[in-house]
């Protein structure tokens, strides 16, 4: 940053409108930028960035969606014609189910898991914290290398899951997990949350550490054992952890595309494929692009709901 | 800290801990055993040889340096813009007065719910009539231009505690609103920016869908690795490999900064304690 090395005098006149000098005064008055100056000037490079990548694209995607446009050909106005079609279509209808179930059940394994081992790694932070940050370390795997592990353990032939029913005596129940439909969502599903129970562990965690050490103390005075230290003071107050976790988990997991692409491609027979891979499906390889862009808009419509009291919340703060 | 621990806590969250990285050791085990043993699943002891070899042809197999080279140009770049961009509009925000300001403001800061999916296909358009797809810049924009939703609202969070005295007694002291940012207010915050710093990096190195969409031949790593995975061959060990490169420059930083994410996840969230 080469303007911390400036002085103040250059960096005063280098933005600012510069009036003619005035000689006649004994002492030079420097011209400063308003306020409003500099925050445009501070803003600018920002906000172009943004407008080429959040503002235009999401107007733009609103504006696709009523059009048919298939590869190069020009687009033709259609109307209300893509979500006509996306309702009746029975491979987005499954994908909005897909998505449903995968949303839920995602954010309740992950946040549950999470919170629980938040809950009992507090009672014993020192000798706990290896443990958490291998936890942690899932997160911070990419998701396409996930997809690599976890196709190591769904393999068919020799993944480690069929191995070990076999090992002890399940051989009836081997099979290939990501291509049997029925499977298929469920070990998608167990992969991802192995990828995401570090987030809520952590969130869920900081909110225990933030409660007064003294309710502890009061506590253990009192003659509580620590199940019931657990139910009446760490649970209950852990609570603003626990929903920014729910939230954030929920967003994301609407979103997910990385892992299902690597998993399982969206198949077999559609079974893995959520909304957000129905759009990557219909205008990246089919190149139905008003048609992809008209499920976008019905994602964008989900996780607005969701994310509402989110909004609400960023609104208020933002004074 | 919190007193009586029962003593089942630790052994019981370090059997989780140990399962739960059973998947990181198998692709660690993959990538330096022999396929022919790595057939018989990674953890089978009948032999156990341990080999270099996959480490070693890698290499020659895919273009794993130059997709190595990529992905740090991809994120760094695309981590350096909200560090310089987004303190600065957090300063904007906080301390200066202008018109429009809450509109902009909550325009960005909502922007943080927004599926990367919504921004895919006018910007897939665009990229193809401005002739930039496999340029790696039709990735950083959006990366860049999507980050700043938290960006500025953690850096703002962060700007919510500062001593205002600080600012007055720069103002009084004749500085203008640009110097008081560059010589009061930068200095000053860069926890937040390291936060922002962090977190940006690791997401943009472990990007996976615009990439695949906006790029052909220049892929980065998790790119690189969706499409040999496609590929079917039996080069397990060697794709394993490719993994491990992947991910390790990112959970590196990841362990390294771990403190910092409990931070940036609570704030970027708009909790408060």
């Amino acid at each position: 940053m080469a303007c911390t090395k400036m002085s103040l005098a250059e960096i005063e006149n280098s933005g600012g409108p510069s009036g003619p000098p005035k000689q006649e005064l004994p002492v030079r008055v420097r011209k400063q930028l308003t306020d409003t100056q500099a925050a445009w000037f501070l803003l600018t490079p920002l906000l172009l960035f943004f407008v080429i990548s959040v503002v235009y694209p999401v107007i733009e995607t609103i504006r696709l969606s009523f059009f048919d446009i298939r590869g190069l050909a020009p687009e033709r106005f259609d109307g209300w014609g893509n979500y006509v079609k996306l309702f009746s279509d029975p491979n987005f209808l499954s994908s909005l189910k897909v998505t449903f179930i995968w949303a839920i059940s995602a954010t309740f394994f992950s946040v549950s898991i999470g919170w629980g081992l938040a809950m009992m790694c507090s009672l014993n932070p020192r000798k706990t914290l290896i443990f958490r940050v291998m936890i942690f370390a899932a997160y911070g795997v990419s998701e396409a290398v996930s997809g690599f592990m976890w196709l190591g353990i769904y393999r068919p032939d020799y993944g480690l899951l069929n191995g070990i029913l076999e090992g002890v005596g399940l051989s009836g129940w081997t099979q290939p997990w990501l291509g049997n439909p029925s499977t298929a969502l469920g070990a998608v599903v167990i992969a991802y949350v192995w990828t995401q129970v570090g987030l809520p562990l952590m969130t869920c965690f900081a909110s225990i550490q933030s409660i007064p050490k003294n309710l502890f103390e009061a506590a253990y005075i009192d003659g509580a054992k620590s199940g019931s230290v657990m139910r009446y003071i760490i649970a209950p107050l852990s609570l603003p952890g626990v929903r920014v976790a729910i939230f954030i988990n929920l967003l994301n997991s609407l979103k997910a595309f990385d892992l299902i692409f690597i998993l399982t491609g969206g198949g077999p027979v559609r079974s893995t494929e959520t909304v957000g891979f129905f759009m990557y499906r219909e205008s990246m390889l089919n190149f139905k692009l008003g048609y992809g862009a008209a499920s976008t808009v019905i994602l964008l419509i989900a996780v607005l709901v969701v994310s509402i009291p989110l909004i609400i919340k960023r609104t208020g703060d933002a004074k | 800290m919190i007193g009586r621990t029962p003593r089942w806590i630790v052994p019981i969250v370090g059997l989780i801990a140990m399962i739960w990285i059973v998947p990181i050791i198998g692709l660690l085990v993959t990538s330096i055993r022999p396929i022919s043993e790595i057939i018989l699943g990674w953890w089978s002891i009948q032999e156990f040889t341990l080999t270099l070899d996959a480490w070693i042809l890698v290499w020659d197999k895919y273009p794993l340096a130059y997709a190595f080279w990529i992905s740090c140009k991809i994120a760094i770049i695309s981590t350096i813009i909200p560090m310089l961009l987004a303190p600065a509009a957090a300063y904007a925000f906080h301390f200066l007065k202008f018109r429009f300001r809450r509109l902009i403001l909550i325009l960005i800061i909502n922007a943080f719910v927004l599926p990367n999916q919504v921004v895919i296909i006018p910007l897939f358009r665009l990229w193809r009539d401005l002739g930039m797809i496999d340029n790696i810049w039709s990735v950083i924009i959006p990366f860049a231009g999507l980050s700043f939703a938290w960006a500025v609202f953690l850096v703002k969070n962060y700007l919510e505690d500062f001593p205002y005295e600080l600012i007055e007694a720069a103002q009084v002291d004749a500085c203008g609103p640009l110097a008081r940012f560059f010589y009061i207010v930068l200095p000053n915050s860069l926890t937040p920016i390291a936060a922002v710093g962090i977190l940006q990096f690791m997401w943009t190195w472990n990007g996976l869908l615009l990439p695949v969409v906006f790029l052909r031949d220049e892929l980065p790593l998790p790119a690189l690795l969706a499409r040999i995975q496609g590929v079917y061959d039996r080069n397990w060990d060697q794709v394993a490999v490719a993994a491990i490169i992947t991910t390790i420059v990112p959970l590196m930083v990841f362990i390294i900064f771990q403190r910092f994410f409990t931070a940036g996840a609570q704030t970027k969230s708009g909790s408060k304690e």
